[in-house]
């Protein structure tokens, strides 16, 4: 008897519990809520009408998400670059898209001379690590230059200041680049082996994407392990556990956030030459756009976690190529390939609204508001 | 003392409003010249100033820079004389839109003695840019905005003193469907736009043509300006099978949607045709190797002018600037330049201590009867709504992708109509 | 206070040598001058005249680089008497000027134009002074390397009351020279300055008689002031408090009146470039309340702006896209208002969203309202990228608003309006409420502070200044693009309430006059106007990084903060060395 009564006793505690949090439902529960559901409606509707029509078969779905994957191998490597430099500096770095083109315009003056010459063709390996050195080279140049300019003198100030030195940044790398290269679009080289098509799993790819897709996993794993396993990655991440505290333990944080923005430099310099292999055009506005989405990548992800960069790349790189066709095609929307940011962007609110901290970020409440 | 200062403020003030020049044009007379709109002096040795606005910063630099380069190419070809005065030609940048316009074309109509003024290369800063000219009584001639309401039979009087050496949209779209329709059998088009005014009313008006011809619109798909992966677009329009795709983008876009099309199998037998907007080797250098074979849409330019004055036109402009020609419509603005350099020839009076006298008034007329030139651009006769652009229907057909190949007339090849 | 002073106090103990230093300094200048030419700014800046057949602005840039190399020299003083320190700044200057002198050499052997566009044939004639053989210009370069760095070290020992007027001339006259085209219209458009106009300038730019009686009046005016102001300063502190407070307020207000009325003596550009700055205070303000005041990092305050002035064009417009033929001030209301209900609907999502994941979700919204506003699918309604035409202009009774001007008046008008709303909000229990939830959002929960109502009336507040602004943009251009509402439009509105000073009203009034205005005053540099932006940007940050005009509190803040940093590295350094 007394212990059925205790176990009402419970579930009227816990009814009246659930009550109670119904009452503190607000106006803007319901509209998110709303929201969430309008949505997810659209989506679930737009989908099931794409695939009603027909338009699209399996095959071009599996390379909707492989060019997904390509492009989002690119945002990933330069979403890394935000991510730690905001990692130990807490900052934005905002003209790291821009560090991005200096490295693949530069490069490409050598990409054109190893295509002409044949070396291109001939060594392919060493020709693209070429390439890609210089790329790196000259985005770790620039990087420290930039860190010089625009970071090391507030790093004990708090103030925006240094987000509005690297929009200032941002716009002297690409008039300084114009002034240089000129304002011609060029085009990188596209040598034989990057124009046949692979076989994987019996479907044929073109060459590029497992090229970019394997280059890109394969600069990532190695910046994990410089992360996880050297002293120096060690004391990156003690730097941006805490600052203080890593100050204390005699870690000269100088070093540290030197070595960050070059490791940052380096994946952007990587990412640059990768994004000119796909998409063969450079000029000196091309690295805002991969820019402004690898910064969404990296908050994506969750801002400062290295995994979630990587995993907030690849994300949005996907979800943009496969988001028009399936979402808007089937709603019967004009144009949908136009809406391509529309959907992108509109996926990055839902996904902080969601989850306020990223996908794989830690709440932030405590930390910094 | 608190009041006498603000006395004295208000009595500097007063005066400066009283002796501020008021901007508007109006009828006067000077040395020997009347005129309608006002008269520009220009004692003996100054400069003759022409302005010029284009959008020379930002993402679309390239687009104003080449119509810049081929205005002074063509200030060049007459050594920077006109009328026995050297030509101060001063550029402003317009950003590529309606504000920066605005600006630019205020910034002008206040430069003591202009003439003229030349540019913009984007319709919407036009738009609002002629108007704040033509109060100015200054005639305004466009080389790259094609927005069909900028010359058309209605309009605003605000717009009178806008001409362009550019043909119309609605021309070239029409004459676009027309071929498609007739001289390539198509009955079904694609087309895709980027977004901007010049692009998206192009392919509306050949859209909409070609369904009045009887043909079938399958896809009318846009990009953004910065888009680089076009496949998605491309295998969404392939399911449809489209005779022709038809995409009058600018350089950018356009090349990336002829490097990456080959790699969609459902388009493997549809025609693939551009516009205008990249007629430059920059097209050649920007797609590489797919661009051998690409067709684009184009005014017929004359023998003449393609088999001399342009290879010319594109060598002085490689030597002068270290590239080929970055975008298409320098040639527009080249004969810009040349027809503006003309009038003002025949329009100019000298007193006998020197000066020069140009009516404005003179000047527009002058400048809106151009009949007759041959130009690098095509045929250039203005009519009296300022359209000195005709577009008269032609294709061109890139035969190498080597940008130093490129030569209008032989790289790209006229293939239509045959002669 | 935290421990990053530890970290940070280590004195980098640095051991030059006098002469070292003398070597940094024209290696610096040097890989300047390289910079310059290399970028093409050198070549652009040659064909633009500082006095007319004397002196291009190439050859000044390149000059005052030797120059500033012995100035640098001097003030860095590393060796004792005179003499040396003159050797050292030909040295320094000889450096500089054998650096850049490596670029005629090479390009007069090998043509790097395959690569650097900017070093063409007229590059290699400015640098050897077109003279044959290059061999003799480069020892040309490199004379002129000698003496301006002789040059700068001797100004630097001159005695201050003859180095000051020197220096201020000269760059007198470098101003008139270098904006001319910004200075010659305002004075050849009026018959008053007319005449001052043809003593000064030719047609294309400064005459050498003009830069110096420029030079000259600039000589005299800080002759005259060094002199007397102390005593003019001496005698304004005899004055009774009252009457010095009277003279202070006149000031104001003749600065004030001055300011106002200045447009319509200078013209519709400087009016119309005034008017672009109302409109940017405006959004300033409405974006400081979000950012300075709230503490919300908007990066997609554009959207607010972009719907005010769609909807004035959609109410009022002779278009067929228009919804309504309202007259503009029946539709700036309703404008306003539809600006406030997006802010509104946008602060809802991201009411749980904090600090840089807000930046990016605001961003994120947007680059939405951008691209819907593009797009073909909302084309029957917004007009996509055709635009809408035919926005009427303002009128009162029979005045219409048609020049810049007289819309600028309109601008300010309302500036001054919303001006003393932020004010009067800052000052409320609201203002105070966002004040708490900037400082700490959990602690202000905590002290019963609304966090939804309070955030999402910090988004629709400051979007109704946004909406104001949009709308008064729209009838300004008489004719609305999606394009003019691109992301880097929030981009500059955040920049130049930080430039200005985040939180201070007169910040945001100076945060836009820079950012606004200095892209219109570089409008000389042409294509590298912005490259000049950004630098600009870059030094204002970096001599002020808490803006140009902070707010009390923060410069309290700030205070506080050096004074502590000093007085701990202080106790700090000292058992380290």
């Amino acid at each position: 008897m007394t212990v059925a009564s205790d176990s009402q006793r419970q579930a009227q505690r816990a009814w009246s519990g659930r009550l109670g949090k119904l009452h503190r439902i607000t106006f803007v529960d319901v509209v998110l809520w709303g929201l969430r559901v309008g949505l997810l409606l659209l989506v679930v509707v737009g989908t099931i009408a794409t695939l009603w029509k027909g338009t699209y078969d399996a095959r071009h779905w599996f390379d909707f998400f492989m060019f997904g994957l390509t492009i989002g191998g690119v945002y990933a490597l330069i979403a890394l670059g935000y991510t730690m430099v905001y990692g130990v500096l807490r900052l934005i770095n905002f003209a790291h898209g821009d560090i991005a083109m200096t490295g693949a315009f530069s490069a490409y003056f050598l990409a054109r001379s190893f295509d002409r010459t044949g070396f291109l063709d001939a060594y392919p390996v060493t020709a693209t690590l070429g390439i890609m050195l210089l790329s790196m080279a000259v985005c770790t140049a620039t990087a420290l230059i930039v860190e010089r300019v625009c970071y090391r003198p507030f790093r004990h100030v708090a103030t925006l200041a240094p987000l509005i030195c690297a929009i200032g940044a941002s716009f002297v790398l690409q008039h300084v680049f114009r002034g240089m290269f000129g304002s011609n679009i060029r085009s990188y080289p596209d040598p034989e082996w990057l124009k046949g098509n692979v076989d994987f799993l019996g479907l044929s790819l073109p060459a590029v994407q497992p090229m970019v897709i394997l280059t890109a996993v394969a600069a990532m794993i190695f910046l994990y392990m410089i992360v996880q396993r050297t002293k120096m990655g060690m004391a990156m991440r003690a730097v941006s556990e805490d600052r203080d505290a890593a100050a204390l333990m005699g870690i000269d944080s100088n070093k540290v956030i030197i070595f960050t923005f070059v490791l940052g430099a380096c994946m952007a310099g990587i990412g640059g030459v990768l994004y000119c292999f796909v998409y063969k055009q450079i000029y000196f506005y091309t690295g805002f756009l991969p820019g402004i989405k690898g910064f969404s990548a990296a908050v994506l992800g969750g801002i400062g976690n290295i995994p979630g960069a990587m995993l907030g790349g690849f994300f949005l790189g996907v979800i943009e190529s496969i988001g028009p066709p399936l979402f808007l095609d089937g709603l019967g929307v004009p144009a949908p390939y136009q809406l391509r940011d529309l959907v992108a962007f509109t996926l990055l609110v839902m996904v902080l609204v969601f989850r306020p901290q990223g996908l794989l970020g830690e709440a932030l409440a405590k930390k910094r508001a | 003392m608190k009041k006498k200062v603000l006395w004295g403020v208000s009595a500097i003030a007063i005066a400066g409003l009283l002796c501020s020049a008021s901007f508007t044009a109006q009828a006067e007379t000077k040395g020997p010249v009347t005129d309608d709109l006002g008269v520009v002096e220009i004692p003996k040795d100054a400069p003759i100033v022409i302005g010029g606005y284009w959008v020379i910063s930002g993402p679309d630099t390239a687009l104003g820079l080449d119509s810049k380069r081929g205005v002074e190419i063509a200030f060049d070809d007459i050594n920077n004389q006109i009328a026995g005065h050297s030509i101060q030609f001063v550029v402003e940048d317009d950003g590529c839109n309606a504000e920066g316009g605005q600006t630019a074309a205020t910034k002008l109509a206040t430069l003591p003695n202009i003439v003229a003024v030349l540019g913009p290369a984007c319709s919407s800063a036009a738009t609002t840019g002629a108007p704040i000219l033509w109060r100015a009584g200054l005639t305004n001639v466009g080389t790259a905005t094609t927005a069909p309401s900028l010359t058309a039979a209605d309009r605003k009087p605000d717009y009178f003193g806008y001409m362009r050496t550019i043909y119309s949209d609605k021309d070239q779209g029409f004459n676009d469907a027309e071929w498609f329709y007739k001289e390539l059998k198509c009955k079904t088009i694609a087309t895709i736009h980027d977004g901007s005014p010049y692009a998206s009313q192009l392919a509306k008006v050949a859209a909409n043509h070609f369904k009045e011809l009887g043909g079938e619109v399958v896809a009318e798909e846009a990009v953004t300006p910065t888009d680089v992966d076009m496949r998605p677009v491309l295998t969404g329009i392939g399911t449809k099978k489209p005779c022709v795709l038809y995409f009058p983008t600018f350089v950018a876009v356009t090349a990336q949607i002829v490097r990456q099309a080959p790699e969609i199998p459902d388009l493997k037998d549809t025609h693939m045709i551009g516009g205008s907007a990249v007629l430059a080797p920059g097209l050649l250098e920007a797609a590489g190797d797919a661009a051998k074979d690409f067709r684009i849409t184009n005014v017929d330019i004359s023998p003449e002018a393609m088999g001399a004055a342009y290879p010319q036109f594109v060598e002085k402009y490689t030597a002068k600037y270290g590239e080929g020609p970055i975008n298409a419509f320098h040639a527009q603005a080249y004969d810009a330049g040349v027809i503006l350099a003309k009038a003002i020839e025949k329009v100019a009076k000298k007193d006998d201590a020197g000066t020069t006298y140009i009516g404005k008034k003179a000047l527009h007329d002058e400048l809106f009867s151009t009949k007759g030139y041959d130009g690098i651009s095509g045929p250039i006769n203005c009519d009296e709504h300022g359209q000195c652009g005709a577009f008269n229907f032609a294709v061109y057909q890139f035969t190498n992708s080597d940008p130093s190949t490129f030569k209008t007339g032989e790289n790209p090849k006229k293939i239509y109509p045959a002669k | 206070m935290s421990f990053e002073v530890v970290a940070a106090s280590r004195l980098e103990e640095r051991r030059t040598t006098p002469w070292r230093l003398v070597i940094n300094t024209g290696l610096q200048m040097g890989g300047t001058g390289l910079a310059l030419a290399f970028v093409g700014i050198l070549s652009m800046f040659n064909n633009r005249p500082i006095i007319v057949g004397l002196v291009t602005l190439g050859y000044a840039t390149l000059g005052l680089l030797f120059f500033v190399a012995g100035i640098l020299v001097g003030i860095r003083r590393p060796f004792a008497t005179l003499s040396q320190m003159m050797l050292g700044g030909g040295v320094a200057g000889t450096i500089a000027a054998a650096m850049v002198a490596v670029l005629p050499l090479v390009m007069s052997f090998v043509s790097l134009r395959f690569i650097f566009l900017a070093l063409d044939k007229p590059l290699l004639d400015m640098l050897t002074f077109s003279v044959k053989p290059p061999a003799l210009g480069i020892f040309y370069l490199l004379v002129l390397g000698v003496v301006l760095g002789l040059l700068g070290v001797l100004l630097v020992a001159l005695p201050p009351h003859i180095r000051r007027p020197l220096s201020g001339g000269v760059i007198a006259a470098g101003l008139a020279g270098l904006f001319q085209e910004l200075i010659r219209p305002i004075l050849a458009n009026s018959s008053v300055t007319k005449p001052l106009h043809d003593l000064l300038y030719t047609y294309t730019g400064l005459k050498l008689q003009g830069a110096v009686i420029v030079f000259c009046a600039a000589v005299a005016f800080i002759v005259v002031r060094d002199l007397t102001g102390d005593q003019v300063a001496a005698g304004y502190s005899r004055l009774a408090p009252s009457t010095r407070r009277n003279i202070r307020w006149s000031y104001l207000a003749a600065a004030a009146i001055l300011a106002i009325l200045f447009p319509l003596y200078a013209g519709n550009f400087v009016g119309q470039v005034l008017l672009m700055v109302g409109l940017f205070i405006l959004m300033g303000m409405g974006l400081n309340l979000e950012v300075g005041v709230a503490g919300l990092l908007d990066l997609g305050f554009v959207a607010f702006y972009a719907v005010g002035a769609y909807t004035t064009a959609l109410l009022t417009a002779d278009s067929p896209f228009a919804l309504a033929h309202l007259s503009y001030w029946q539709a700036m209301p309703i404008a306003v208002l539809a600006s406030v209900i997006v802010g509104i609907i946008f602060g809802i999502p991201v009411l749980k969203v904090r600090g840089d994941y807000l930046a990016v979700a605001t961003l994120g919204l947007g680059e939405i309202v951008r691209v819907i506003v593009l797009s073909d699918a909302a084309a029957p309604l917004l007009a996509g990228a055709k635009g809408i035409l035919q926005i009427p202009r303002p009128s009162i009774g029979d005045f219409h608003l048609t020049t810049p001007v007289s819309l600028f008046y309109l601008a300010l008008a309302a500036s001054l309006v919303a001006a003393y709303f932020a004010w009067r909000l800052e000052e409320s229990r609201l203002g105070r409420a966002w004040m708490a939830i900037r400082d700490d959002e959990d602690v202000a929960q905590a002290l019963g502070i609304n966090l939804i109502r309070v955030k999402l009336l910090a988004y629709g507040l400051g979007a109704a200044f946004a909406g104001l602004a949009g709308s008064i943009f729209a009838t300004m251009l008489g004719t609305i693009y999606p394009h003019s509402f691109q992301l880097i439009i929030s981009i500059n509105i955040l920049a130049l309430i930080i430039v200005g000073g985040m939180g201070s009203l007169p910040g945001v009034a100076l945060g836009a006059a820079v950012l606004i205005g200095l892209p219109e005053a570089l409008r000389e540099f042409g294509e590298f106007r912005f490259l000049f932006y950004g630098l600009a940007i870059i030094a204002v940050m970096r001599l002020k990084p808490e803006g140009l005009w902070p707010s009390a509190a923060k410069r309290r803040e700030m205070q506080i903060d050096a004074e502590t940093t000093a007085v701990q590295s202080a106790s700090v350094t000292v058992p380290k060395t």
